[in-house]
């Protein structure tokens, strides 16, 4: 039942990536709806499902976009990894710490990709980071704080996952 | 405040430990191996996902030529104004082309040019964009299973849109010519200067090493040499809005503004077997005739 609803989120998520959202970035750069997605299951999955959605994840967006398949997929599988880590060590999450979390993750996995592709000369570190690593790690943790806000305090998923395990 | 998950087993935790070093292992040591693979089980995966893509597309499509038909009622007599007047103008224009066709016709067959073998083309619609922020590409709805493969090159009727860089068995990746890490080989139409046009990170495009005695200037046109593979010779790349000369420097560069406007593409068509000519031809040597 959880697979297949992992992979309804994948399936979903995609279209939701490269169709919808261009059409709100700002400067060119709009959300990753997959990497708050990860990490959301991660903190509340555990390292297993954080690592194995991550990959999955990673791998079929990369299927839709020019970057390298290998370093989508270690990117995602490790902040799904990291998120499932740092949820074992947490025993309360409020939406402040989880925007902080998320733009403090989003940075740092934003700086190592701009390391690792090293594109040309004209893309430089500094103009990674500002063109698109600071403005997407904003842009995340807005997004991921808005969708947790959503999902847990207005929907009441809490209590149906529990109801759910009972 | 939410209780955050502590209840994973410690089998579970183990599993995504070893899970997680021997991917890494993996893609260390074998990184072509590991990435062919997953490459090929891709093609189905992305033939899958090709469906909520393209039913997703269609709705914005739907939407927007909602809005867009409505949006236009509102300033459509002034538009008709305007379209008349460029409707005479052009009239004008069309009969002096004609004229200039016909002669150009005329001197072709004189010079007796080898026809250029048109390329068999392939159109396909654009259903989405990169899914990360790094890359300018766009997402077609056709892909392996339509006869499209990695490094064919991408116009409309305009000009160069880009180039093929991924494919799965229904859709294609096509990395932007105004992308950085795209460099297709141009030719300033007048001057007949070669060069290497890359995208900037401004969304525009540069052509470089153009020779310094080159009389390249501002409002050139720069078209396809022809010359390395994906397209064939004189389709419009952009046209030249300011030369750079640095002193010192082996080569001049110029900035270019991309004749296609690579965010409202909305159909593209794909070179299939672009026409390159053999060095011979580029050079313009004479045919060896069988002895009889």
């Amino acid at each position: 039942m959880k697979a297949l609803l992992y992979v309804i989120l994948i399936a979903g998520l995609v279209p939701i990536q490269s169709v919808l959202l261009p059409h709100v970035s700002v400067w060119g750069v709009k959300p990753d709806i997959g990497f708050i997605a990860v990490c959301l299951v991660g903190l509340f999955g555990g390292e297993l499902e954080g690592l194995l959605v991550g990959l999955a994840l990673g791998w079929v967006m990369s299927l839709f976009s020019a970057e390298d398949l290998t370093f989508s997929m270690v990117t995602k599988g490790g902040v799904g990894y990291v998120a499932g880590l740092a949820g074992r060590q947490v025993a309360h999450l409020t939406p402040v710490a989880l925007v902080v979390g998320l733009l403090v993750t989003s940075c740092l996995a934003g700086l190592l990709t701009a390391v690792a592709l090293k594109p040309n000369d004209e893309q430089d570190l500094w103009w990674a980071l500002r063109a698109v690593v600071l403005p997407q790690a904003c842009f995340d943790a807005v997004v991921g704080g808005a969708l947790y806000w959503l999902v847990w305090n207005r929907l009441n998923v809490e209590r149906w996952v529990s109801e759910y395990r009972a | 405040m939410r209780m955050v998950n502590l209840r994973a087993p410690y089998n579970a935790r183990r599993l995504a430990f070893a899970l997680a070093v021997i991917l890494l292992l993996g893609f260390l040591l074998l990184p072509s191996q590991l990435q062919g693979v997953f490459q090929q089980l891709g093609s189905p995966v992305g033939w899958i996902l090709s469906w909520p893509l393209r039913a997703v597309a269609s709705v914005r499509d739907g939407i927007a030529d909602l809005w867009t038909g409505y949006a236009a009622l509102q300033g459509v007599e002034e538009e008709n104004r305007q379209l008349r007047k460029e409707l005479e103008y052009l009239q004008g224009q069309n009969s002096q082309l004609r004229e200039a066709a016909a002669a150009t016709e005329r001197l072709t067959a004189l010079l007796e040019f080898k026809a250029q073998v048109l390329p068999s083309m392939i159109a396909a619609q654009v259903i989405g964009r990169d899914t990360g922020n790094w890359y300018r590409t766009i997402i077609l709805n056709k892909g392996e299973s339509d006869g499209l493969e990695p490094d064919m090159g991408v116009i409309t009727a305009v000009g160069v849109v880009g180039r093929i860089v991924k494919t799965t068995a229904a859709t294609s990746v096509v990395l932007l010519a105004t992308d950085p890490n795209n460099a297709i080989a141009g030719l300033i139409q007048r001057t007949r200067d070669e060069g290497i046009v890359e995208g900037t990170t401004q969304g525009l495009a540069h052509l470089k090493y153009i020779p310094l005695l080159s009389s390249a200037r501002t409002g050139d046109r720069v078209v396809t040499s022809g010359l390395v593979g994906g397209f064939p010779r004189g389709l419009a790349i952009g046209t030249i809005t300011r030369i750079d000369k640095e002193e010192g420097a082996l080569f001049q560069s110029a900035e270019l503004t991309p004749e296609v406007d690579a965010n409202r593409v909305e159909e593209v068509l794909v070179i299939q077997s672009p026409y390159v000519p053999t060095e011979g031809e580029r050079l313009g040597a004479p045919s060896v005739k069988p002895k009889s």
